[in-house]
């Protein structure tokens, strides 16, 4: 059975006012259990839209989201949080910057579970984050108790996917973690969540604009254009793709849109 | 001597509305208005039950029950209604006037001989020590009583600190301050974030609540006019507790705000005896806060003009 199955997913956001956004347009697709997809697509095309609706940043218009054998369509997004771990962009958004590093991760090691009153970090747990990121190799393990806010943005974007993936998700979500980031720290998050992923086996959407990433990384990649997947490649055939074939698949789409683009100024001349 | 104790009594039971007030403006990084209504509820609710022959000490808890359910009322509406959080504070603390009133059947309720958490208090140490009526401290005559309330209101202050820190340190409090912090983030690590905000204005306005509780039983009324003014109070002994102790962690920050309201309440005693007019008492209470949240933005201006980032 796939860990996460979308059907004939709909969004328009501000329906009715000139800002109207048709965002996703029947998105369908499923994942298999232990799948790491990168996800592409030009801008606006709702690569990162789709991560949004099964993360339940916003509640879908029609369709349907089951994950891990639960109808999660209309739940809201700290419910969804039991199954799902994510990475955003904005390396400051993963985590709570007055909080110690300890603190945080205890934040994150109760994912999904009820909030209770016994003490977030004991000394056992202490020991427990430490293990856990030292072989970040960055020194953090003596500054648990500093504040997380103190970090640099590649530290912390690495924390937050090591947060993220500290209980295991169903399903891991990362938008363009690595954009916001400067190339060294980028290529050191990319090349951790490789690792973490294939050491755990995790079933992954990774958002990129990296083509290289895109051709080195995952065993499948899917383009979204328009609200809907235009592009689905698995297997050897995914293996073999490089950056420059993607990168013509984009201009294939530009020359398209540009086609279609022609072709209704014709008929506005024509008709209208 | 007497003015300095009185002035510290009155500082440790504002204290209470100074940690009330840190919740929702140091956690969650807005001034929550409930606290001039649920102040002066809290006030209402004991001063009314006292007077109608309860135990004081079941009146003060049912005082913060109170308080607490006007937080959280405050909170549903925030959270639920999406209605802006300073909006729902004015709302709530505005139909809590009303409210007020009714419980207490007229404006002012005086306890001048009733039964009070105070009173029972000064009987225990009555009881022990004999009939002492004063003692000689630092080369002066001090009042038992006095000395009493002081204990008493300390011993609850620093009860209240302490359960508070505890409390932050709890899976459930580091939630919370996660909230305020980065309620994007705890949101994708599965926290309810409406449920927190509500729950930490029922933490808050039932502090606040008790604060108005022991305030009427100190000063021996309640008046439906004490609540007016109560948050930027609130506001100034955050602010001036934040100035002392810095950007530390919580514990700290915590006894900061108890600390900022016993300097202020001192500061208040010394410029009333100096020839202050009481009546501008709010003035300059109002003036302090905003000059102390203008002062370091303006500063900062000068020494780095603000980048021209985007939005």
């Amino acid at each position: 059975m796939a860990t996460l199955e979308v059907r004939g997913l709909y969004k328009t956001f501000f329906p009715g006012t000139p800002d109207e956004v048709r965002a996703l347009r029947g998105l369908d697709f499923s994942i298999e259990p232990g799948s790491f997809v990168v996800v592409i697509g030009t801008n606006g095309s709702g690569k990162s839209t789709t991560l949004n609706a099964v993360a339940g940043t916003f509640l879908a218009d029609a369709g349907s989201i089951t994950l891990a054998g639960h109808n999660i369509t209309r739940w809201p997004e700290h419910r969804r949080a039991r199954f799902i771990g994510r990475v955003f962009q904005d390396p400051l958004a993963g985590t709570s910057p007055t909080l110690s590093i300890a603190e945080n991760f205890a934040l994150a090691s109760q994912r999904g579970q009820p909030r209770r009153l016994g003490l977030a970090v004991t000394r056992r747990r202490i020991a427990e984050f430490r293990e856990h990121v030292r072989p970040l190799g960055m020194r953090l393990e003596d500054r648990l108790d500093n504040p997380i806010g103190s970090l640099s943005g590649g530290q912390r974007q690495a924390l937050t996917l090591l947060m993220a993936t500290f209980r295991k998700p169903e399903l891991l979500l990362l938008d363009e973690h690595t954009a916001a980031l400067d190339p060294r720290s980028a290529e050191q998050v990319i090349r951790l969540t490789d690792e973490i992923v294939r050491s755990q086996q995790l079933t992954t959407m990774m958002v990129t604009h990296s083509m290289a990433h895109a051709a080195s990384l995952g065993d499948r990649l899917v383009m979204v254009h328009q609200g809907r997947l235009i592009l689905d490649v698995t297997g050897a055939e995914k293996r073999r793709l490089r950056p420059h074939d993607l990168l013509e698949k984009f201009e294939e789409l530009r020359r398209s849109d540009q086609l279609d683009e022609t072709a209704a100024q014709l008929i506005r001349a024509s008709y209208v | 001597m007497t003015l300095l104790l009185g002035s510290w009594t009155i500082g440790l039971i504002l204290a209470l509305l100074a940690l009330g007030v840190f919740i929702s403006f140091r956690i969650f990084s807005f001034a929550d208005l409930t606290a001039d209504g649920s102040l002066t509820l809290g006030a209402a609710v004991a001063a009314a039950l006292i007077a109608r022959g309860y135990n004081p000490w079941l009146a003060t808890s049912l005082a913060v029950v109170a308080g607490s359910l006007a937080g959280g009322l405050s909170g549903l509406l925030q959270t639920r209604f999406q209605i802006n959080g300073l909006l729902s504070g004015i709302l709530v603390a505005t139909a809590l006037y009303s409210v007020n009133l009714h419980v207490m059947g007229r404006s002012n309720v005086p306890l001048l001989d009733a039964r009070t958490v105070n009173s029972d208090l000064q009987g225990v140490v009555q009881k022990v020590s004999g009939k002492v009526e004063s003692v000689q401290l630092l080369g002066s005559s001090v009042r038992v009583s006095d000395l009493v309330n002081l204990g008493a209101i300390l011993l609850l202050v620093c009860l209240t600190a302490w359960l508070l820190h505890l409390f932050f340190k709890t899976s459930l409090g580091t939630a919370m301050r996660a909230t305020g912090d980065n309620p994007r983030m705890i949101r994708a690590l599965g926290v309810d974030v409406g449920r927190m905000i509500t729950l930490g204005l029922m933490m808050s306005n039932g502090l606040v609540a008790l604060s108005g509780a022991m305030l009427a039983q100190y000063q021996g009324f309640a008046d439906v006019q004490m609540g007016i003014g109560m948050v930027v109070l609130g506001l100034a002994s955050v602010i001036l507790g934040q100035a002392l102790v810095g950007r530390g962690g919580i514990g700290l920050s915590i006894c900061g705000a108890i600390m900022g309201s016993l300097l202020f309440r001192l500061m208040i005693a010394l410029a009333l005896r100096a020839g202050l007019d009481p009546n501008d008492l709010k003035l300059i209470t109002a003036v302090f806060v905003l000059l102390a949240l203008v002062l370091p933005r303006a500063f900062q201006l000068r020494v780095k003009p603000a980048p021209a980032g985007r939005l």
